[in-house]
């Protein structure tokens, strides 16, 4: 019995490895073959022809003519359409606790409300000094890392509007104004970056990471962000850095399948 | 089919296949499901069904319904088949027009495609009406057994028309009722150019549908408004509906090849799918 339980074990996991296989074709790519498998998934190639080969039974991967294999339309059984569909913050939420779990810092979501930046979720972390978020509040778009990141999804001509209606751009933390060149610079940096990192305040000084979350027509779903205390949080450190990056990938492939919620 | 008929599964582990089987259960399940009435509809030992169910919700094929032991589809199945019906160029194409007949009409806008003898809804609109039509995208339906379905049915040729019957007393069964909605759809697409057909909720207005055909006059599939639209035995649809529908099979007439459906290849006859649940309206 205990060895029955013990194969029993092992097959789970080579079924694991077929169910894997099967996810990798969320991401943007129509068909693969061995090799990117094998080199995307670090499997053997064995293991990968044999995944690969168990999906086409199935239905759930066609074959096609370069060889290569495809979604096979009996993954329309495998819905349900008695329930509902996730939303943002859905689709977030495992992303969110294993962004705290690397980082050991807080996460928040963010989305859009016509001139205001809105958090609609947050991990708080337990250490210390922690970067809070009050969920629901409104802040304007100039005025945290996120809303600077909406701002710079927008076209040009819409920020100068926002900049033309908001200023004064008044700052809470620290207390002051926001000048259009400062807005620019940061919305600029984001753009050839990809995502914002700001830094504020003295004793300590707090660092965050905010990221882009994009929908399936190019628009902006809205923006995660992780940030602590300097002394203990580097989002560009080497350690952290291509983790952060993967994880927030991860969501991307996802969140690409939705089309943005109208606020 | 057993491993003696197909010995090339025999290289299978056969904890893959009760894992899909478990999968299988839960998709076509309509409330959320146990483990132990897993067990008993797949005449497995529990052990056996924990197992297979642990592995489905580490990879987020399952999740348990609201943290109880009862479990619902994960995340995982439902980004799959976004990914398959985002391989439909029609999809990104349709959805600016269909915000649009959405916004202005306040009824449920959509694309279904033809996938065999299937129609397969891809794209939708909801538009603000409180009481709307919940016309859900990757909806699977026999192609005489929903709007989009019978625009598509209409608009097929003699032949074909005649090969799906066959396909469909075998493995559809419809109703006499059912022939007959199908019998005057495809009548009054033949003579109108676009299919009106009551709804369930009013009996004096109805809904529009129109095949969308590829330069050569093949349906590919058809453009649908679902709700209180037009009065019932009206002839015809809004302009705003026809200029998008036109525009469509424009779009479809410049690029022929990159609007075909990625399984146009195959033989209508051997793509079989197991029909999820789907909620009704009573």
């Amino acid at each position: 019995m205990a060895s029955s339980e013990a194969t029993d074990r092992e097959h789970n996991k080579a079924t694991a490895r077929i169910l894997r296989v099967l996810s990798t074709y969320v991401s943007e790519a129509d068909d693969f073959g061995v090799s990117e498998l094998n080199q995307r998934l670090g499997m053997t190639k064995n293991m990968v022809h044999r995944a690969l080969t168990t999906l086409a039974e199935q239905g759930y991967l066609i074959r096609n003519k370069a060889g290569r294999y495809e979604l096979g339309y009996r993954i329309l059984e495998l819905q349900n359409l008695a329930q509902a569909e996730p939303d943002f913050r859905a689709l977030a939420a495992p992303f969110m606790r294993q962004l705290y779990e690397l980082t050991g810092e807080s996460v928040s979501l963010a989305v859009r409300a016509d001139d205001f930046t809105v958090f609609i979720d947050a991990v708080e972390t337990r250490k210390l000094g922690a970067w809070r978020t009050q969920i629901g509040a409104l802040r304007p778009l100039h005025a945290s890392a996120s809303g600077r990141v909406i701002l710079s999804s927008l076209p040009d001509a819409d920020v100068d509007s926002y900049i033309e209606r908001r200023s004064p751009m008044r700052l809470t933390r620290p207390t002051g104004v926001m000048k259009p060149a400062d807005l620019w610079r940061s919305i600029q940096n984001t753009r050839q970056r990809g995502y914002e990192i700001a830094r504020r305040g003295a004793n300590p000084v707090m660092v965050a990471a905010a990221f882009p979350i994009g929908d399936s027509e190019g628009g902006l779903h809205g923006v995660i962000a992780v940030g602590g205390p300097e002394e203990r949080f580097d989002p560009e450190s080497p350690r952290l850095a291509p983790t952060l990056h993967a994880l927030v990938d991860d969501l991307r492939a996802r969140t690409k399948l939705y089309a943005a919620e109208s606020a | 089919m057993s491993d003696a008929e197909n010995p090339g599964r025999a290289v299978v582990n056969t904890s893959a296949l009760h894992v899909f089987d478990a999968l299988r259960i839960v998709a076509a399940a309509s409330e959320p499901v146990g483990a132990s009435d897993i067990a008993r509809q797949l005449g497995l030992p529990a052990s056996t069904v924990y197992r297979a169910l642990i592995t489905l919700e580490e990879s987020e094929y399952i999740d348990r319904f609201q943290s109880s032991a009862r479990y619902e589809l994960g995340a995982m199945p439902r980004l799959l088949n976004r990914a398959l019906l985002r391989r439909f160029t029609l999809q990104r194409e349709s959805a600016p027009l269909l915000r649009l007949l959405a916004e202005e009409s306040g009824e449920t806008a959509s694309v279904s495609v033809r996938l065999g003898w299937y129609s397969l809804r891809i794209a939708v609109a909801y538009g603000s009406h409180d009481f709307y039509h919940r016309d859900r995208l990757g909806e699977v339906t026999p192609l005489h057994a929903s709007l989009p379905s019978r625009v598509i049915l209409g608009a097929l040729g003699d032949s074909a028309l005649m090969q799906y019957w066959a396909f469909a007393e075998k493995y559809f069964k419809p109703t006499s009722a059912e022939r007959k909605l199908t019998h005057s759809s495809a009548q009054s697409l033949r003579r109108d150019g676009v299919v009106i057909e009551a709804i369930a909720a009013s009996s004096e207005k109805a809904a529009v549908g129109a095949p969308l055909r590829n330069g050569n006059g093949e349906v590919i599939g058809a453009l649908v408004l679902h709700g209180p639209i037009v009065k019932s035995g009206a002839t015809s649809a809004p302009a705003s509906f026809l200029s998008a529908r036109k525009s469509l099979e424009a779009s479809i007439a410049a690029a022929p090849q990159r609007f075909a459906s990625p399984f146009a290849h195959l033989n209508p006859n051997d793509i079989r799918i197991a029909l999820p649940p789907s909620p009704s309206f009573d």
